[in-house]
């Protein structure tokens, strides 16, 4: 009631009104989405083609195609900040074979990888089960993994095992390491969003969010970035109840 | 614990092929073409890959190809959506059990965590679709498949506790198939009538997790047992905890209706729709209630949405109609609302919904003020349900009863009319209810709420009075009664259980016969149709056949 009658004051200025501005970002979101799902859709039949890696600009391609899945996950990540902030997100915690579900979230990167000549290693049981909603991690881990592939030199370790009861699932790489900065922010991934470096946090403060609605029994879940590990590079480790 | 490294450059299974029908749906060319390449590159025979642009054309590709795979978009322009057409292919019974049915999105919907309702997909996948993705999908869906077959089939045959004993055999060795497998068996210990079993089950799971599905499940154990209180806590914090989870939200507004808190009912459903505002019945149901708070405008605003989502939908209902037509009335627009009964007729041609429809006409004309109009249809009903032979089912008995006592039409007829319907369900709160405020309205408050007393312990006492005489050993006596009682409550589901069981345990001590036999099945035949799938008829069924088959 109160929005309508402060339209009306500022309309006989003159003024235009953006009126329901998310509402156009979320719409809009949607149809980037759409038209980024044809591009990568595209991409991906033209590098599965048998003469792809005859082309000239092969290289090009495999790189467009990762950016194109970067763009298509940053929107994913809106949408679903979005949607939780509405309380409208269809969370759907359901059991899951680690197994299938590492091997399904990596092949999407396997192109890149190859390329790009970095070492990818996962550990997991074929036997561990657990309850997350698998949309939601497979958004994590494809973006844990993103970052360790900038920041890697040719090695990287996806590890997932039942520790203290809960779920460890583990992505290290062989670099330099996080900052300190997002370290001393550790424990509170939110705080530590620097909206003027490089990269704008999204992606980490979309983890965090997701680890926290995974919750059983009284626990929560949560990230913790480290750095160090098996390869002595960055570490970033979420658990979930 | 040991942790094995992962073998990535393989997927984990091949899939097979072979002979194998896929249908494509999508309303665009350049989906189509590239679901159809992935498919290919997955192994599927080109010229076994059949494509349609919208919902008729899938329907009719799906009449003439048993399909094995179908991948379909959930939005598909203008006409049916993905979800309409396959309600409409399992209700037509075009795909059987083993055909494998993919969704296809933009993004998750609330419809997908639902995942136990009858019209629901094999997965939905998210866009943009790759072939690692589409491969393990498929992959594990064909794995459940086969590990549900056997247990699918004995639960068709309702040879529930076949079905159990297999679930019990492969929750032995199928770690992969777990989850379900134990919710499977929570189902059949439900519909089995198995309370206290099924209640230690979910227990055990509830210790380890906090499901969803296992708290509901409970809540709904606590309903059968009329533990209204607590059903009503428990689904509260489910649905708290757990907001997508919508079928705690409907059991939620079931259990207020119940209760007779109707407001809350109302707010549990607003919320429900806001979420996902697609469900005929959910829509419907809201209607209902706000129509019953006085909310004149919503409850429209919710039939008519009712109405036009089952515009394209097997589910759509008469009584979604009914509703819209009485909310156009009491919105005093009485030429819509007759224009809605005119489009009902034309949907639906049974003899109930004919009554029901011209009912309420009556009742529209009496609120616009055509007292003569109205009467007029008073009369003509009075004149089918007598002469006939007509037998209105229980709504419509109430809109017959509440139009003769609204047009001054013959008084007496109703009350028989309301009588009866009290005497069939006597233990419906809900109905009792209804009666009661069709004799409000009519300035009959007093007389109605002795009516309905009287009525409804005469009613309890006849009901059982079987069964007493049976547990004395009166066996013939006991027969006697529950024939009487059926003869004068033939819509009563108590009634009917009980004649079954009475006749059953009557040829249990004196052998059968085929007319007694007969009479058995006719009995629980009714009993089903007046509430399918009651845990009672299912046993009695099988008492019955045990019976038969030791003849």
């Amino acid at each position: 009631m109160i929005g309508i009658s402060n339209k009306k004051q500022t309309n006989t200025t003159n003024t235009p009104v953006v009126f329901n501005m998310a509402n156009f970002l979320v719409s809009s979101v949607h149809d980037m989405k759409n038209s980024v799902s044809m591009l990568i859709c595209g991409l991906d039949k033209v590098l599965t083609s048998v003469e792809a890696a005859e082309l000239s600009t092969h290289a090009e391609l495999v790189q467009m195609n990762h950016e194109a899945k970067r763009i298509n996950n940053r929107l994913i990540q809106l949408l679903t900040l979005y949607k939780l902030g509405q309380k409208i997100y269809p969370f759907d915690p359901q059991s899951v074979c680690l197994d299938d579900f590492l091997r399904t979230t990596v092949a999407q990167y396997a192109q890149l990888l190859k390329f790009r000549q970095i070492h990818l290693e996962v550990w997991v049981d074929p036997g561990l089960y657990w309850y997350f909603d698998e949309d939601l991690i497979s958004g994590v881990i494809g973006n844990a993994l993103n970052n360790a592939m900038r920041h890697t030199r040719d090695h990287i370790l996806i590890s997932a095992e039942e520790h203290d009861g809960q779920l460890m699932l583990r992505v290290e790489d062989d670099g330099d390491g996080y900052p300190p900065e997002l370290l001393e922010g550790n424990g509170n991934v939110m705080q530590s969003v620097d909206f003027h470096g490089g990269n704008t946090g999204l992606g980490l403060y979309f983890s965090a969010m997701v680890a926290r609605m995974h919750r059983n029994q009284g626990a929560q879940g949560d990230l913790c970035l480290e750095n160090g590990g098996s390869l002595q590079g960055a570490c970033f480790v979420l658990h979930l109840p | 614990m040991h942790i094995n490294p992962l073998d990535i450059s393989t997927p984990a299974t091949e899939l097979n092929f072979s002979g194998k029908n896929v249908l494509i749906v999508d309303d665009y060319m350049e989906m189509r073409s590239i679901l159809r390449d992935i498919l290919s590159s997955c192994g599927a025979e080109v010229k076994k890959i059949h494509m349609a642009t919208n919902g008729n054309e899938a329907i009719g590709w799906l009449k003439k190809v048993r399909f094995d795979i179908v991948l379909c978009d959930l939005i598909l322009g203008s006409g049916k959506n993905g979800q309409q057409v396959l309600e409409e292919a399992k209700h037509q019974s075009l795909v059987g059990p083993s055909c494998l049915w993919i969704m296809i999105t933009a993004e998750k919907t609330m419809e997908a965590v639902t995942g136990a309702a009858e019209y629901q997909p094999d997965a939905y996948l998210l866009k943009p679709v790759t072939e690692a993705s589409l491969r393990s999908r498929l992959v594990k869906i064909w794995t459940k498949k086969e590990a549900f077959a056997e247990i699918h089939k004995a639960m068709k045959q309702q040879d529930y506790s076949r079905a159990m004993s297999l679930c019990d055999q492969r929750l032995a060795a199928d770690k992969a198939h777990a989850a379900d497998l134990l919710r499977t068996k929570c189902d059949l210990l439900l519909v089995s009538g198995e309370y206290d079993r099924a209640k230690k089950v979910l227990e055990e799971i509830l210790a380890e997790r906090d499901l969803p599905w296992a708290k509901a499940a409970l809540a709904k154990i606590l309903l059968k047992k009329n533990d209204l209180d607590a059903a009503k806590n428990l689904l509260e914090e489910t649905a708290e905890a757990n907001p997508a989870y919508l079928e705690a939200q409907d059991l939620l507004a079931h259990t207020l209706q119940v209760m007779g808190d109707l407001e809350g009912a109302g707010n549990v459903l607003e919320r429900a729709v806001k979420l996902s505002p697609n469900s005929v019945t959910r829509q419907r149901n809201l209607g209902h209630v706000s129509m019953k708070l006085g909310k004149l405008e919503d409850a429209e605003r919710a039939f008519r949405k009712s109405v036009s989502l089952g515009e394209n939908s097997v589910l759509r209902t008469a009584d979604a109609y009914l509703g819209l037509a009485k909310a156009c009335s009491a919105n005093k627009n009485s030429e819509q609302a007759l224009k809605v009964l005119g489009q009902l007729n034309k949907s639906f041609a049974t003899d109930d919904v004919r009554v029901k429809a011209l009912a309420v006409e009556g009742m529209i004309h009496h609120q616009s003020g055509n007292a003569g109009k109205a009467k007029q249809i008073a009369d003509e009903l009075c004149q089918s349900i007598g002469n006939d032979g007509i037998q209105p089912d229980s709504d419509g008995a109430l809109e017959i009863a509440r139009l003769l006592m609204a047009a001054g039409g013959d008084k007496e007829r109703a009350i028989k009319l309301l009588q009866n319907e009290i005497k069939n369900n006597p233990e419906s709160a809900a109905l009792l209810r209804d009666v009661a405020e069709i004799f409000e309205q009519a300035g009959m408050g007093e007389e109605g709420s002795k009516l309905i007393e009287t009525s409804r312990q005469e009613a309890m006492l006849i009901m059982n009075r079987g069964v007493l005489l049976i547990s004395k050993g009166q066996y013939e006596e006991a027969l006697s009664a529950m024939r009487d009682a059926y003869a004068a409550m033939p819509a009563n589901i108590r009634v009917l259980l009980n004649l079954a069981y009475v006749i059953i345990t009557y040829m249990q001590k004196n052998g059968s016969t085929p007319e007694l036999i007969e009479e058995a099945r006719n009995s629980l035949r009714a009993a089903n149709e007046l509430s399918p799938g009651e845990p009672r008829f299912i046993r009695l069924t099988a008492s019955l056949n045990e019976l038969i088959a030791l003849k």
